[in-house]
């Protein structure tokens, strides 16, 4: 391992909250029993968030610092927690998509998915073959849209502002054509279980085909603007080091556990919706710093647009629902569906006791893990180098807390 | 996808664990332990072979009597996944499997105080999402506002 | 008139210029910022948004002073001053055109230098006075960048001052009459444009208030006017910064090719002016496409590269205006 810190038992957790006692500003000077003056210093314990602009949500960071080093820190979340999954259980198998939306609110297709084939899982539903084609279709659009997002707010950590409005012009387009097939830029509630609710309107293929004219050229500019920025680099590699080991260990999923080596993707290895028809790679990177995460996402982007692409020009003819009751009352039983999510395996476990809505629904945060392996990571870096690494691992506080 | 289960069972047993197998519709196999031989099973199915070192996902179901831990692990080795389940009482104790598997640092402090167990060797045993000295939300005896409960509040 | 009376009036000239940059330098920094980022800026308030700033300034001087209940309330009051004073009276010695100078001082750059070297001072008491430990990072930081920076700043200024003889600005100006000394000095231009961006806290280097590490830096706590001062500073310190990059490196008053004596008298500080909101152009430019680099990055660039890179090009000067006087005596 290249580096040699203990990943596990990491210096420890700060106790319990904030000191209450003011906490005593650094630098006192002693004098030592030989004589000689020397600079004594205090660790300083400040509170980074919740209304952080850095911490990309309501995450609070409880670090000690020694000068601009952080020596523990401990992440503290729970802001934005509202129940999802205690409300699902009364709610019926049609209803709990606008939930899971809100989880992780950037990728909401995808979240829809997850829990859309939980529920065909346990409850033996065949999806038509074009609702499959168009789940795929409208998880990449999403998934470009959120990469993008994480790309704009990657260069306002390393603070570079322009990034992000570049960013945000492509991710208005993208929206608009969600909004244009599903009637909402971000809480879609679009798949269900059975199919998806609208098939794709004329309007909105022929915005993504001009949109899809114009993205080669935007994402070319992306990554000269940041990745092939030296400033950027300078910040960004051999920084926040994940090895293999750790990321397995932390059950790290997703972008990062592909940049740290392990090339494991939900989509190729356990296939659902119609990827085991599309033809994408899986970029897969060896280092594992917050630049292998980077050039893994940034790839990853151009994987989705070559995706968007054989949808649209092999989308199958068909139904966009499948024969489902309008109550619908799967059987009992259990069941496990798991999705990639642009933050890595978004699972959904679902127990069906026969009624119309589920009788418990787990929904497996992959940005929770990727944020206590951000935690352990925490001690030994710059304040600095801390931000970039927690930007790096892309998390949405919507579906930590959920 | 499916693991292998007789080298799970031939695993378990040489760890001394007690543990029932069923295959479940839509689920895969589920290996069903006593919650006190947790972290022997845990450590064996990280040990064995074919190394379940993965630790997908780890909650709690109330089935009414007690709750249902659920252990989701992963092997890539294998490209196996194994559900592991233990049955806690209500307000037992939950043991933590952290320095088996370290993903399980918060999944264990969620489903601790989203079920009201207590936590048992967690360096960290505070709620994670909740304010301390809440209810047990999870537990299918905390009851949640309904529609026309809200409409008629 | 009385030598009192010209001096009053040199001093509101100053403040009235310091005021109006800084107005005008906002609205430049949003339109310019706003275009280079696919968006438009301000574009409401009068035409193409050009008093959105002025209701901003009012809006600063109307707003409630909130004073932080357990901030050091002397400290934290005396801050903007002595980021702000400094900040003005720099202008002193900056020669707009060969009379337009408010103190024609033989030690004009290193007055200003020296100066400026103040304005940090105001900034680690603005830090340390907030009681928050957001600002006290700010602080310390814009300690740490101006003993870096300090030393490199002055050491790329010296090369034009050898080439000219003078430490007088105005001298330098006119002994540019020929050549611009960005040409001769060519690294010393550059150490002198990264140490500046690094003086003037501009972006690629905004250690002190970097906005996604320390929320505001050391103007976390500050509000309404106190804030504006703050803010005002740093303009100034912008255009204080950009003045001397063209008196130094740039031609002061002179245009390319054209000698001095056809332009009228009152165009040489038109032509300074433009020349200066060029080079702050430049700057936003940077401001607008750069990310930011770290604290220890930022550092180690000052310490081991910079600090002798323009020592040993002060050295190749040195020997150049010694020894080979027959190519620098046209300079000359």
């Amino acid at each position: 391992m290249s580096d040699p810190r203990d990943i596990v038992k990491h210096s420890g957790w700060i106790a319990a909250d904030v000191p209450t006692e003011p906490v005593t500003l650094p630098a006192v000077l002693v004098e030592p029993p030989c004589g000689v003056k020397e600079l004594m210093t205090e660790n300083l314990v400040v509170n980074m968030g919740p209304q952080h602009p850095s911490t990309h949500g309501v995450l609070r960071l409880l670090l000690e610092l020694d000068g601009e080093q952080i020596v523990r820190g401990e992440a503290v979340v729970g802001y934005l927690h509202r129940g999802i999954e205690k409300l699902a259980e009364h709610r019926r198998y049609n209803a709990v998509g606008t939930l899971m939306d809100r989880g992780d609110y950037v990728s909401g297709i995808m979240n829809e998915l997850a829990f859309a084939l939980a529920a065909e899982k346990v409850g033996e539903i065949e999806v038509p073959r074009r609702a499959s084609w168009l789940r795929v279709m409208m998880s990449e659009i999403n998934r470009l849209a959120s990469h993008l997002v994480w790309y704009g707010t990657m260069g306002l950590d390393a603070g570079a502002m322009g990034q992000f409005l570049y960013a945000v012009r492509d991710r208005e387009n993208l929206l608009d054509i969600l909004e244009d097939v599903s009637g909402q830029r971000m809480m879609f509630n679009y798949v269900r279980p059975g199919g998806v609710v609208n098939d794709i309107t004329t309007t909105a293929e022929a915005k993504l085909r001009t949109f899809l004219k114009t993205i080669d050229g935007y994402m070319e500019e992306h990554s000269a603007l940041l990745g092939g920025n030296e400033i950027f680099q300078g910040r960004m590699r051999g920084v926040g080091i994940v090895t293999k080991e750790m990321a397995v260990a932390f059950g790290i999923t997703g972008a990062n556990l592909r940049a740290s080596g392990l090339s494991f993707d939900v989509r190729r290895d356990r296939p659902y919706a119609a990827y085991d028809e599309m033809h994408f790679d899986i970029p897969v990177a060896s280092e594992g710093d917050c630049y292998a995460r980077y050039l893994v996402r940034m790839e990853e982007m151009r994987q989705s647009i070559r995706i968007i692409r054989q949808c649209l020009d092999g989308m199958p003819e068909g139904d966009h629902m499948g024969k489902i009751a309008k109550v619908f009352r799967p059987p009992a039983g259990e069941a496990y569906a798991a999705v990639e999510s642009p933050r890595g395996e978004l699972g959904v476990y679902l127990v069906s006791d026969g009624t119309d809505s589920p009788y418990r629904m787990r929904y497996r945060p992959p940005a929770l893990y990727a944020l206590q392996l951000g935690e352990a990571m925490l001690p030994g870096l710059l304040i600095a180098d801390a931000v970039v690494s927690l930007g790096s691992l892309d998390f949405v506080l919507g579906e930590i807390d959920r | 996808m499916q693991p292998d289960p007789t080298l799970i069972a031939k695993t378990l047993a040489e760890a001394g664990v007690e543990a029932s197998f069923e295959e479940v519709r839509a689920l895969g196999y589920v290996v069903r332990i006593a919650p006190e031989s947790v972290r022997a099973a845990i450590g064996a199915l990280k040990d064995c072979s074919r190394s379940f070192d993965f630790l997908v996902d780890l909650f709690g179901i109330d089935t009414g009597e007690a709750i249902d831990v659920v252990y989701h692990v992963r092997s890539f080795g294998d490209d196996a996944e194994l559900h592991v389940k233990a049955e806690h009482a209500y307000d037992s104790v939950l043991t933590s499997v952290w320095d088996i598997l370290p993903a399980a640092l918060m999944a264990e402090r969620e489903c601790a105080e989203m079920f009201g167990l207590k936590l048992a060797g967690h360096p960290n045993p505070k709620h994670l999402l909740l304010t301390e000295g809440s209810q047990p939300l999870l537990r299918k005896s905390i009851e949640i506002r309904t529609a026309e409960e809200v409409r008629n509040r | 008139m009385s030598p009192v009376l010209v001096a009053i009036l040199r001093v509101l000239a100053a403040v009235g210029l310091m005021l109006m940059n800084g107005v005008v330098l906002i609205y430049m920094l949003r339109k310019v910022l706003g275009h280079l980022h696919v968006r438009l800026g301000p574009t409401e308030l009068g035409p193409a948004g050009m008093f959105q700033t002025t209701a901003d300034v009012l809006k600063l001087l109307t707003k409630e002073d909130i004073l932080p209940t357990r901030v050091d309330k002397v400290l934290f009051f005396l801050a903007p001053g002595m980021v702000f004073v400094p900040s003005l009276m720099a202008y002193a010695a900056i020669p707009f055109s060969p009379t337009w100078i408010a103190a024609n001082l033989n030690l004009g750059l290193l007055f200003t230098i020296g100066i400026l070297s103040l304005v940090p001072l105001g900034i680690v008491a603005a830090g340390w006075s907030s009681h928050n430990k957001w600002s006290l990072l700010g602080g310390m930081r814009a300690v740490a960048q101006q003993i870096t920076y300090e030393v490199p700043l002055l050491l790329a200024a010296l090369p034009p001052v050898m080439l000219a003889g003078s430490l007088n600005l105005a001298d330098i100006v006119r002994a540019q009459g020929t050549v611009w000394y960005w040409l001769p000095c060519f690294p010393a231009f550059l150490f002198f444009l990264v140490s500046g961006l690094i003086e003037a806290n501009q972006t690629p280097f905004d250690m002190s208030e970097a906005d996604s590490e320390l929320v505001a830096g050391f103007a976390t706590e500050y509000s309404s006017m106190k804030f504006g001062l703050l803010f005002l500073a740093e303009f100034s310190n912008t255009f204080l910064f950009a003045s001397l990059m063209v008196t130094l490196f740039l031609g002061g008053w002179h245009l390319p090719f054209v000698p001095d004596s056809i332009v009228p008298a009152i165009g040489l500080p038109v032509i300074f002016m433009v020349k200066v909101y060029l080079v702050i152009f430049c700057l936003m430019w940077i401001r607008g496409t750069l990310p930011r680099v770290r604290i220890d990055q930022l550092l180690q660039l000052g310490w081991k590269i910079l600090l002798p890179a323009s020592l040993a090009w002060i050295m190749v000067t040195a020997a150049g205006v010694k020894l080979f006087p027959m190519i620098f005596g046209g300079v000359r």
